[in-house]
């Protein structure tokens, strides 16, 4: 009886009989990614619309080392090590007001770029190349399905899925301007999900998870919403700024 | 099957949907066959807008919101401490909030015993006790004249890996908690929920036609909890806050006189205009644009635009008018029956029909056929709540119905028959028709023939019956829209009909020439708010029924009042500064509730309204 299920669930999985995996991440993304996408700040709006005032961090689970190092921001400091780019960094980026292009760079490589600090992450499905130690880190990409049924009806691959973006080496930055950090640990964890709202527009929602010992008490949940942009004349390449 | 088809069966009949011609449509299982489970315990993390969902937003931080000017204007002018109002104390939120809220979330779902196909998604949230059910039994939404809560009717289904759920016939109330962001009945909800591991996201994009000029999109991040957390309940009575205050007094800022309006943007550094643009604010273009601010144009933004013509109303037409009569049960045996210009109302029982208002009485007949549908009996009683046509329109056609020749005849017919005395009603031949006694005397007036003219009629207090095992009452409401308005209540069955004292789609009809005033129209929404009682969390319990609009609680008349009491304040205002009634006009005094009630066209326009309260007022200064 254990051999039969055991059997039936390798099957579900893709196993011996089964059809053939895609041959590329391109090919196997449930959803269409690509395109030119607006940043909807919609919520921690002060915070994130405009640079806030030293030491407000309110909403951030920072640890007494993150508080520390927050509230010693000094932004001309950054930019006189030519630092401006630290809320440019992966865990900060796509909580800034920016528009995303995201493009298929190969069969197996996503190409993110924002207009904001004109910035380019590179998600990669297969092996990844460089060692990070960039301010947008390393970042390993694969398409998260639902776990499919064990037995029964809905058993097999179950329908849509995410991108899963696991980011890590990255230079130290901020997760917000005014200087709240992340240490060079930092491990992020993305998803991104495309909801195409019924009569209305295509969404692409991030939710991300910020682990980092150093600087952070807890896990920093956040989730950012995009909106499909069909007319892409708003592109606005722009440097990074640290205040 | 045959019992879960009976169970369905049962949920409609809740609804009325049998009623109204509704027939479920079982989705097929791959839709139904959850693509992510929801079940379980959820805490909010509370990552982004901590303030705002904790101790309560900032005034005149409405950045990030795509408030039209409506909706910048309601903002502007809402007190806070118009909480400590009774009626407002335990107001539930509404769904997109409510997903915001603080608290934890219990999230399970509902099946067929039997053939175990989902019936509904379940969600509990700590706060305000809010139970959304999303139904995905492939149920349709009601129509637009059924009543709204404070979550809403939410239908779902599996799409990809994400649950998706569309959310209509929601309450006025918050966007967003304690700094006036208002949302409107009129809008809807479409959410995405998807897992991945342990966390939740929800996503919300609320469409407001009202007070919105796009639609607003956010995300709410949630965390597993392995074990029940406990504490959900979240009980709310309501009490007095402030003694001795005036029941027509209702907290608010007059147009530009929101003192307090400034400490957001002084406290950050900000332009005035930085929260107050609207759409932009979501934008990156914001810093671009604010680079060509200035203090003039925030100023600008706090009060109407002038030389603008007012909005109108981007309400949805509760009216079916689709040539066809809907019923629509309220509770136990009272229905509201609408698509004949204004609502009528019938009890039934084997007594016979009791019916407040009869229509326009252009689909009379459908309206009887209707009524036959609920009782075969002959109507008894007709009340009518004003002496206007959409509320009498029908009374001869009904009237006739009446007939009884059963009936073994009435001693007062034979010792005073009503054509020497012209009062009563031969229950042989003609339902017995009620309303106060301005209503006969208009109608008379106006020529109207004797078979529609109501001949039992009372002068001041009020008309009481028991019938069908309920006491019914007409409260003679002085000057309110007319001289002759009543409020028609089924003690019983909890229900009060306001005929044109309320509506949900239009400023009140306040006919001066006939008697009306705004004085009166707000004692009167006074009187049904003393009468009712919510059910739970400031919604449900006594329903009412508007002369014009969906049906209705407290909570809609609670909103109107406000709104009528702050349209006469600003007049007032004005009035005292001097003011003309062009001026009046000129000032858009109503512009934060056009998109909502407004019409430059047809019987009844925004300006009529506005010079109604000004003659009321008027004519009450020149008394003093």
């Amino acid at each position: 009886m254990l051999v039969a299920f055991t059997v039936l669930a390798e099957a579900q999985r893709g196993g011996r009989g089964a059809p053939p995996a895609p041959p590329t991440a391109r090919a196997a993304a449930p959803f269409d990614i690509t395109g030119q996408w607006v940043s909807l700040i919609t919520e921690d709006w002060r915070h994130r619309q405009f640079t806030p005032p030293k030491g407000d961090y309110a909403s951030l689970p920072l640890s007494p080392a993150g508080r520390k190092i927050a509230d010693s921001w000094d932004p001309a400091r950054d930019e006189a090590a030519g630092e401006q780019c630290k809320a440019y960094g992966a865990a900060g980026l796509l909580r800034l007001p920016t528009r995303l292009r995201i493009a298929w760079q190969d069969d197996t490589t996503l190409k993110l770029e924002t207009d904001a600090g004109t910035q380019t992450r590179t998600l990669y499905f297969g092996a990844p190349q460089g060692t990070g130690g960039d301010w947008q880190g390393l970042s390993i990409a694969s398409w998260d399905y639902p776990r499919a049924a064990f037995a029964g009806r809905g058993g097999g691959s179950a329908p849509g899925g995410s991108l899963k973006v696991i980011t890590t080496r990255m230079k130290p930055g901020y997760l917000r301007k005014n200087g709240v950090p992340y240490s060079a640990d930092t491990v992020l964890t993305e998803y991104f999900d495309r909801f195409d709202v019924p009569g209305g527009d295509s969404l692409i929602v991030i939710t991300s998870e910020v682990i980092d010992g150093e600087y952070l008490a807890t896990p920093y949940w956040t989730s950012q919403q995009f909106k499909r942009e069909s007319d892409t004349s708003r592109w606005n390449p722009a440097p990074c700024a640290a205040r | 099957m045959k019992n879960a088809r009976g169970l369905v069966c049962a949920a409609l009949v809740a609804l009325g949907a049998p009623l109204l011609g509704q027939a479920p449509q079982i989705p097929p299982a791959s839709a139904q066959t959850p693509a992510v489970d929801l079940s379980g315990y959820w805490s909010p993390a509370l990552h982004e807008d901590l303030m705002e969902r904790g101790a309560g937003s900032e005034l005149a931080d409405y950045g990030g919101f795509p408030l039209n000017e409506a909706g910048r204007l309601w903002a502007l002018s809402y007190d806070p401490s118009r909480v400590t109002l009774r009626h407002h104390q335990c107001e539930a939120y509404l769904a997109p909030y409510q997903m915001r809220a603080l608290g934890n979330f219990r999230i399970w779902e509902e099946r067929d015993a039997h053939t175990q196909r989902l019936i509904a998604i379940h969600v509990w949230a700590q706060t305000t006790e809010g139970h959304r059910i999303i139904w995905m039994d492939g149920r349709p939404h009601p129509p637009a004249w059924a009543p709204h809560t404070f979550r809403g009717f939410s239908t779902g289904q599996f799409v990809g890996n994400a649950l998706v759920v569309s959310t209509t016939h929601m309450k006025n109330g918050a966007l967003r908690r304690g700094n006036g962001v208002p949302q409107s009945d009129q809008a809807t909800l479409a959410e995405f929920f998807v897992r991945h591991g342990d966390h939740l996201t929800n996503v919300t994009v609320v469409t407001d036609p009202v007070f919105l000029s796009e639609s607003i999109v956010r995300s709410n991040d949630y965390y597993r909890q392995p074990v029940d957390p406990g504490a959900w309940l979240y009980a709310c009575d309501d009490g007095e806050q402030i003694l001795d205050r005036p029941a027509d007094a209702v907290p608010h800022y007059l147009f530009g006189q929101q003192p307090y309006v400034r400490e957001f943007s002084t406290r950050y550094k900000l332009p005035l205009a930085a929260s107050l643009l609207g759409g932009v604010t979501m934008y990156p273009e914001l810093a671009a644009r604010l680079r060509s601010t200035n203090d003039a144009e925030g100023n600008g933004l706090l009060a109407p635009a002038r030389g603008r013509p007012s909005e109108t109303s981007k309400a949805m037409d509760a009216e079916p008018r689709d040539g066809n009569v809907h019923v629509w049960p309220i509770r136990d045996n009272v229905y509201m029956l609408v698509g004949d210009g204004g609502n009528i109302v019938v009890q039934t029982g084997d007594q016979g029909a009791f019916v407040v208002d009869t229509g326009e009485g252009k689909l009379s007949e459908k309206v009887l056929a209707a009524i036959r549908t609920l009782s075969p009996n002959p109507i008894q009683f007709i009340a009518n709540t004003s002496f206007r046509r959409e509320h009498t329109g029908g009374n001869a056609a009904l009237g006739s119905a009446g007939q009884d020749p059963s009936l073994p005849g009435s001693f007062f017919l034979v010792q005073a028959p009503r054509g020497v005395t012209g009062f009563f009603d031969d229950p042989l031949a003609h339902a017995t028709m009620m309303a106060h006694a301005n209503v006969q005397v208009r109608m008379q007036a106006a020529g109207a023939p004797a078979g529609a003219v109501p001949a039992d009629t009372y002068l001041e207090d009020r008309r009481r019956k028991f019938h069908n095992g309920d006491a019914i009452e007409l409260f003679y409401q002085p000057r309110a829209v007319t001289d002759g308005d009543s409020l028609v209540y089924f003690r019983r069955a909890d229900v009060i009909v306001a005929g044109d004292i309320f509506s949900t789609t239009q400023y009140p009809v306040i006919d001066v020439k006939s008697g009306g005033s705004v004085q009166g129209e707000i004692k009167a929404l006074n009187e049904i708010l003393n009468r009712t009682v919510y059910r739970h969390q400031g919604e449900g319990g006594t329903y009412v029924v508007p002369g014009h609009g969906y049906l209705s609680d407290e909570h809609e008349v609670l909103e109107y009042r406000d709104m009528v009491v702050i349209v006469r304040d600003r007049v007032k205002a004005m009035i005292d500064a001097g003011a003309t009634l062009q001026q009046v006009k000129a000032a858009r005094v109503t512009a934060d509730y056009d998109t909502q009630y407004g019409a430059n066209m047809g019987p009844w326009t925004t300006e009529m309204f506005v010079e109604a309260v000004y003659s009321s007022l008027r004519v009450t200064a020149g008394a003093r």
